[in-house]
């Protein structure tokens, strides 16, 4: 779109003000009526003016542009010379009048009337569909492989409960299996983590802790959800506050003072984080706090910033979250003891937290299951069905498919590990609409998982014995906490990994459908129930 | 050309957007119909009441105007309904006498309607876009279906600049031929750089007025002057203000202009700390811009799009440097020694700004014949002569073939018919209005049989001797063609 550069302004400026404005031809101007002085080009003409598919992502792609028109325009092909012709009127004025080319400028006065169409230059920028991106089949196919995981972990969940409902499958048995299944994920889960982080540079092992450590969120309670926000997120908003104030140096006081700021704000709001470190654990002294704020302050924050065990931080919200459904009085204070001050080996610690909050949350649904079993109760079962439809529904659609959390957040500088520092670098640096893109991080994770409990949680209302309702909702944490944070994972980890999951899950969630389909021993039941719930 | 006494037309202005609401429609209107009244024709001006405006007024030269009692919901456009504004524009028209209805802005609900029923009455169309739209969205979509089913049977299209012919082209499935490029002008005499004698007056109250040509160590001043919103790029200001004041001292930026974003901005200096350098003026009266102007030495505009961009033509009328995005049809607007394009990213914005910052100081830019230069490019009488041609052309004073060429003549047009200007037929019409699309093109016929049928029950109705004629604002002198361009 770069107009010529005008060296001739001023004489094009005076000049130019009485002659008469030359005819036009529609010819030259409308390309469908072209005279077609080249034969062999007429046909790439008719093709190149109609859309082809190509033409959609073409990068730059007016079709026009290489055809015979641009010749012409400079005015020495042989179209130009038949236009000449065509304007016979006064063309003998006009053709011994020297012309000046057609420009797109309006300040130059020309000599053109006003709805000449300059056929060289009109359209010449268009560009067809710039931001579209064609799909090939292959890759979108493998694109539909998360999808298709997360959905036949759901059947495979319905089909649990059908065959518990039934009675055909022994609540015992799904649990212990599914039990045996998490520990055995979990094992290789930490193999992988211990690996990945090996093979980090240490600098970059605080940032993905963060990342990593933390899984779309199950919608933590007020409580926990402060603590992670300031334990292992602040060190991050302080370092991307160093990075963005030190790029402007010119206001070096302005900077200064506004890193104080900042400073005062976090150590504001460190205290109260450590006050409840002190009250969990017991053993860490105020001082012991504060030096950990200095550490903090400086914005390394390397030994900081290894939080709980993801299993427990999932486990312990889980755990209150189906609490919270039950609307029972949170029994199970959430096992706290991941912001701590780290021991050398981080890693052996988080192990024993994990299995620490996983027992707990064991014996948590243990004693929650009458409760469980009878608090829906009284609803109605068509109703029971329609509304765990809906449920899973939800979760399918909301569900965060992205797995970004895990990527993204483990390479990215500063963004995205908290609001805030995505607000503060995105005001002073990112240009353009920034400020949305920080919405980016929903809350609808949290809302996929907690249908997916609510679901499972009122139609473990529907199972006659306490030991019934149990290994359900038990179940159900495993498949809808825990298993997506492995699968992540696992596709993160590699691709043939997550290949053959896929593959394993379809043929599970195949193989209970037809199962649960095929058996003729309640034909009428066994439809209703899955007909019902297998939609999802 | 010829010595034939020139016509004269009586032209109704029909838009949502006139004053007293501020505005580049709203003055764009007023100065064409000014210098088209200078230039013999008489010109009324159809809009929607405004608070406290409503009735008949008289503007300066004896332009009328009427504002019609209208609903009005967004943004001071009214509310479409396709039909309701029928009967009283029926009865404008026939008391005025009108020939030619001409239309402004694509988002005025009322100039669709106006072409509607003007076309139905017979009455020669004209339409002048302002401004550029996507394709892109489902509103734009939207939007440009509805300004395909109003410009399928509008008799010429004016555009303020090549990019807009373009996109009104694109958008409206129109033939080029039927859209002129008309720029836009300034009133050159509001925008004069500053004098000597303004500074010693004292205009600057409390500022410091700006050293030209500011040596190595002065302060440049950087003025934006623009609604802040985000298609004006106020993000992209937002980004490039603290950067570019980081890497050139001794500058200050003042900021005019009230919009959503300015939010952003006043926490973009707070965070910062940037209060001394970026002074925000707050919403200014269009009296006031140009004695904001002068006070700077460069004018920023990081418009995301725009049609044609009046207000950097008013700056350089200014004597103030240009820097702008290289976006929609601004490029077209000024020559390149009076402006520094950026490529709509900040990055290159305040790469650009520098550029213009370093040019200035070394004294490079001589933007005191800005003014003389800007003066000569462009002028309201220039656009009225040029306008008027399009009125020649469409109502048939100058033949066909002068107004669109020669091969239009031999073939049949499905846009202009046999006689060289759009039939009126209610067949033909229709025929025009059929090829909006599969479904569309089925509705904009019903709606156009509606519209007729309305019409003859007006026409019984109210019959057109019942109306009365209103007698006519003396006309001026009209000035034989040709002989005006000053």
């Amino acid at each position: 779109m770069a107009p010529p550069p005008g060296p001739h302004i001023q004489s094009a400026i005076p000049s130019d003000t009485e002659t008469p404005f030359p005819k036009l031809v529609r010819s030259s101007t409308l390309p469908a009526s072209l005279p077609t002085s080249s034969r062999s080009s007429s046909l790439h003409h008719r093709s190149s003016s109609h859309l082809s598919p190509e033409d959609a992502y073409a990068p730059t792609s007016p079709p026009r542009r290489a055809t015979p028109y641009a010749n012409s325009a400079a005015g020495n092909g042989p179209s130009a010379d038949d236009r000449r012709r065509i304007r016979h009127n006064d063309g003998s004025r006009s053709r011994s009048r020297r012309r000046k080319r057609f420009q797109k400028l309006l300040w130059v006065k020309q000599s053109y009337p006003d709805n000449y169409t300059d056929q060289a230059t009109f359209l010449e920028n268009l560009q067809r569909n710039p931001r579209v991106r064609p799909y090939d089949f292959w890759p979108l196919v493998a694109d539909t492989t998360v999808i298709v995981q997360h959905v036949c972990s759901v059947i495979i969940f319905i089909v649990c409960f059908v065959g518990i409902f039934q009675e055909r499958v022994s609540p015992v048995a799904v649990v212990g299996w599914s039990s045996f299944a998490t520990f055995v994920g979990w094992l290789i889960w930490d193999y992988w983590v211990t690996q990945e982080l090996q093979s980090l540079p240490p600098d970059h092992e605080a940032r993905t802790l963060i990342g990593r450590e933390y899984p779309p969120p199950p919608a933590p309670p007020p409580s926990l959800r402060r603590q992670d926000s300031t334990g292992p997120g602040r060190p991050s908003i302080a370092t991307s506050i160093v990075t963005s104030t030190s790029n402007l140096p010119s206001a070096a006081s302005s900077t200064t003072n506004l890193l104080q700021d900042q400073n005062a704000s976090l150590q504001a709001s460190q205290p109260q984080n450590n006050g409840e470190n002190s009250t969990t654990t017991g053993s860490n002294g105020n001082g012991n706090g504060s030096s950990n704020n200095g550490e903090n302050g400086n914005g390394s924050g390397n030994t900081l910033l290894v939080p709980g065990h993801p299993h427990s931080r999932s486990v312990s919200s889980l755990n209150s979250i189906s609490s919270q459904a039950s609307t029972t009085p949170n029994p199970a204070n959430p096992p706290t003891p991941n912001v701590t001050t780290p021991p050398p080996s981080s890693r052996m610690y988080a192990r024993i937290s994990t299995i620490k909050s996983a027992i707990l949350i064991y014996f948590t649904l243990l004693g929650l299951s009458p409760i469980l079993k009878s608090l829906t109760r009284s609803t109605s079962s068509d109703s029971i069905w329609a509304m765990s439809f809906w449920l899973l529904a939800l979760n399918i659609f909301f569900f965060d498919y992205s797995g970004t959390s895990w990527v993204g957040r483990g390479t990215g500088s500063s963004s995205s590990a908290t609001a805030a520092a995505v607000a503060i670098t995105s005001s002073s640096h990112a240009p353009g609409p920034g400020p949305g893109m920080k919405k980016k991080k929903m809350p609808v994770a949290s809302l996929s998982t907690n249908a997916a409990l609510m679901a499972s949680t009122v139609l473990a209302s529907r199972l006659p014995s306490t030991g019934q309702v149990f290994s359900l909702t038990l179940f159900s944490i495993e498949v809808f906490g825990l298993f997506p944070v492995f699968r992540q994972l696992a596709r993160h980890r590699s691709w043939r990994y997550h290949v053959l999951l896929t593959v394993a899950l379809v043929c599970g969630a195949g193989a209970g459908v037809g199962i649960i389909l095929g058996d003729p021993a309640r034909p009428c039941e066994a439809v209703g129930v899955s007909g019902e719930l297998g939609v999802s | 050309m010829t010595p034939r006494s020139r016509p004269t037309y009586n032209i109704a202005m029909v838009s949502d957007f006139f004053f007293p609401q501020p505005g580049g429609v709203e003055s764009h209107i007023y100065q064409l119909s000014t210098k088209l009244r200078d230039r013999g024709h008489k010109v009324i001006i159809i809009t929607h009441a405004y608070e406290g405006r409503t009735g008949v007024r008289y503007l300066t030269n004896g332009i009328k105007v009427y504002h019609v009692p209208f609903l009005v919901v967004y943004r001071s456009a009214s509310f479409p309904t396709v039909f309701s504004f029928f009967p009283i524009f029926r009865n404008i028209v026939l008391r005025e006498k009108i020939d030619i209805v001409h239309g402004h802005a694509s988002l005025s609900s009322l100039c669709h309607e106006a072409i509607l029923h003007a076309r139905t009455m017979g009455l020669r169309t004209v339409y002048t876009d302002h401004s550029l739209f996507g394709f892109a969205d489902a509103a734009s979509i939207f939007a440009n279906k509805l300004l395909k089913f109003s410009l399928s049977d509008v008799d010429h299209v004016i555009c303020v600049s090549h990019t807009c012919k373009e996109n009104t082209v694109l958008r409206a499935s129109l033939d080029p031929l039927m859209v002129s490029v008309i720029p836009n002008a300034v009133v050159a005499e509001n925008f004069r750089p500053l004098e000597d004698s303004e500074v010693q007056n004292g205009m600057f109250k409390g500022h410091p007025a700006p050293v030209r040509p500011p040596g190595p160590d002065d302060m440049i001043t950087i003025v934006v002057i623009s609604r802040l919103f985000y298609n004006k790029g106020t993000d992209l200001l937002t980004a490039a203000i603290p950067r570019i004041l980081e890497n050139h001292p001794n500058t200050r930026f003042i900021i005019a202009g009230d919009g959503p974003k300015a939010i952003d901005l006043e926490q973009m200096i707070e965070q910062n700390v940037l209060q001394d350098r970026v002074e925000m003026l707050g919403p200014i009266r269009h009296e006031e811009v140009r004695d904001v102007m002068v006070r700077g030495h460069i004018y920023l505009h990081p418009s995301l799009t725009e049609a044609f961009g009046t207000v950097i033509v008013e700056a350089a009328s200014c004597g103030l440097y240009v820097v702008c995005t290289q976006v929609g049809g601004i490029p077209e607007v000024l020559p390149s020694h009076m402006t520094v394009f950026a490529k709509p990213e900040e990055d290159d914005l305040v790469e650009a700004t520098g550029r213009a910052i370093a040019a200035i100081r070394a004294n490079k830019v001589r933007t005191e014949l800005f003014h003389e230069q800007v003066k000569s490019m462009y002028s309201w009488t220039n656009v009225a002569t040029r306008t008027e041609r399009v009125y020649d052309g469409i109502s048939g004073a100058i033949s066909e073939e002068e107004f669109y060429g020669y091969e239009a003549v031999d073939g049949w047009s499905a846009t202009r018919g046999r006689s060289g200007v759009q039939s009126f037929a209610l067949i033909d019409r229709l025929k025009r209005y059929y090829g909006c699309g599969i479904w569309a093109g089925k509705l904009f016929c019903l709606c156009v049989i509606v519209d007729y049928l309305i019409f003859l029950f007006l026409e019984l109705w109210f019959p057109r001797d019942q109306i009365d004629i209103c007698p006519d604002w003396p006309r001026k002198e009209p000035k034989e063609r040709g002989k005006d361009a000053d």
